[in-house]
């Protein structure tokens, strides 16, 4: 009867207490809880992110300064703005001198609807690129959503609650992104990795892919919406043996330094998987 | 007492991890101060919550953390199981233990997170991850292990004082 004193009863009721918890977590019993206990997390971790970009602002730049680089990212801003509507002028006079103007008249350009929403977090795991902003349900964020900001893709909504959402990074291993290159005309998939980088897969070896062409996401596979920037081809790499090539990417938006995101509301990803015939 | 000092030491190194800490950088690794805390908090003599805490908090984490299969929760409680291994066996020199339980915990929850991605099917391989991950992650946790250490420290001896030799 040794087995039963006070210490093993302990903590045979401790383990009972959070296996009960933990079964109830996976059943989605727990959620209503979860979501209350997380708000004060939120309010907590938004306060304390913007205290700590502005110290660290406050410590890195000089004050006098402050106002030029309001007026120099509003300029980038512009720049930006203006690349991609030179990009897309370029894509419609090319269409339209090989007279695919009339395919081409049902692509308008896309008046997209933004929500702005602050990053208050980043994964806990080294192993995954995940973003969390302060934007959830409650302001019209929705599972799947795209999320860019001024320069560029940045990825999509992976997981939302009332207050706040997680947003998967185009740079996580797992994603992946169907992209087109400007100048060559091809379709390939873009991939992130372990440590962040992004770089083009499953790119035909007859094809030339010039250093610094334009990679622009081609909208294939109804993840995202087509003609959004992502970056400029940096290297390619051609393995012997290999059935294709691959290209290392520089990422239009600095994924380390993100502050601020734009969350497309009006795009509806479309759900292709029930149309891949299964293995 | 022990368990509201243990519970918003747990929630403040969450919310300065998931903010701040999780933006430092060494490759691909990154620091991880609930770890450090629950293996700093675990080796104190007194203290009998740790396994209770971590549980709740493991499960939070994991609510938050993309990571699949609660592997957060199942890391750290790897952590206390470490620290209380090795508290019985260094528990005279306890920056030691310290160090060896960051460094045996670490690699213990990277281990759990790779081999949980793997199921899951993410392309991620054993060598590039000990490359780019776990030993900058390693080597940052050490860095960071003596400072947590010195606070869970302080925070156990305001609460268990020593004991007055008769």
């Amino acid at each position: 009867m040794k087995f039963f004193n006070r210490k093993n009863i302990q903590t045979i009721v401790l383990l009972l207490v959070i296996s009960g918890l933990l079964f109830l977590a996976m059943s989605g019993y727990l959620t209503p809880i979860f979501n209350l206990t997380l708000n004060p997390l939120i309010s907590m971790q938004r306060w304390l992110s913007v205290r700590y970009l502005s110290a660290r602002d406050l410590l890195t730049t000089p004050s006098d300064v402050v106002q030029l680089r309001q007026q120099n990212a509003l300029l980038e801003s512009q720049v930006t703005q203006l690349q991609t509507q030179l990009i897309e002028l370029e894509e419609r006079l090319g269409e339209a001198q090989v007279c695919f103007a009339l395919l081409d008249f049902g692509r308008t350009n896309p008046q997209y609807d933004y929500i702005a929403a602050t990053v208050i977090g980043r994964e806990i795991s080294p192993f995954l690129q995940y973003i969390m902003i302060d934007k959830g349900t409650e302001d019209g964020v929705r599972y799947g959503m795209p999320v860019v900001t001024q320069q560029g893709l940045v990825g999509r909504v992976d997981a939302v609650i009332a207050g706040a959402a997680r947003v998967k990074l185009i740079s996580d291993s797992t994603s992946v992104v169907n992209v087109r290159l400007k100048s060559a005309e091809i379709e390939v998939q873009l991939q992130g990795s372990l440590t962040g980088d992004i770089f083009l897969d499953m790119i035909p070896l007859d094809e030339t892919v010039e250093l610094g062409d334009v990679v622009l996401t081609s909208g294939l596979g109804g993840n995202y919406p087509p003609n959004i920037f992502v970056g400029q081809v940096l290297s390619t790499q051609k393995r012997d043996n290999a059935i294709f090539q691959t290209a290392s990417v520089q990422p239009i938006v600095d994924f380390t330094a993100i502050n601020a995101v734009l969350v497309i509301s009006n795009f509806q990803s479309v759900d292709v998987s029930p149309l891949i015939p299964e293995k | 007492m022990s368990h509201v000092v243990c519970a918003l030491a747990l929630l403040i190194f969450t919310v300065l991890q998931l903010t701040v800490f999780s933006r430092i950088n060494l490759i691909a690794g990154s620091p991880d101060l609930v770890l450090l805390f629950i293996a700093a908090w675990s080796l104190q003599e007194h203290v009998k919550n740790a396994w209770l805490w971590t549980g709740v908090f493991g499960l939070i984490i994991s609510v938050i953390s993309a990571m699949p299969f609660y592997a957060p929760l199942i890391g750290y409680l790897g952590v206390v199981l470490i620290s209380k291994l090795l508290q019985r066996r260094v528990w005279r020199v306890p920056i030691l233990a310290m160090f060896i339980v960051t460094l045996l915990g670490t690699f213990f929850q990277q281990a759990v997170y790779i081999i949980v991605l793997q199921v899951s099917g993410s392309p991620i391989s054993w060598l590039e991850s000990l490359d780019s991950v776990v030993v900058p992650s390693v080597l940052l946790n050490l860095i960071f292990a003596l400072p947590i250490f010195a606070v869970a420290s302080e925070l156990a001896s305001r609460i268990y004082p020593l004991e007055v030799e008769a």
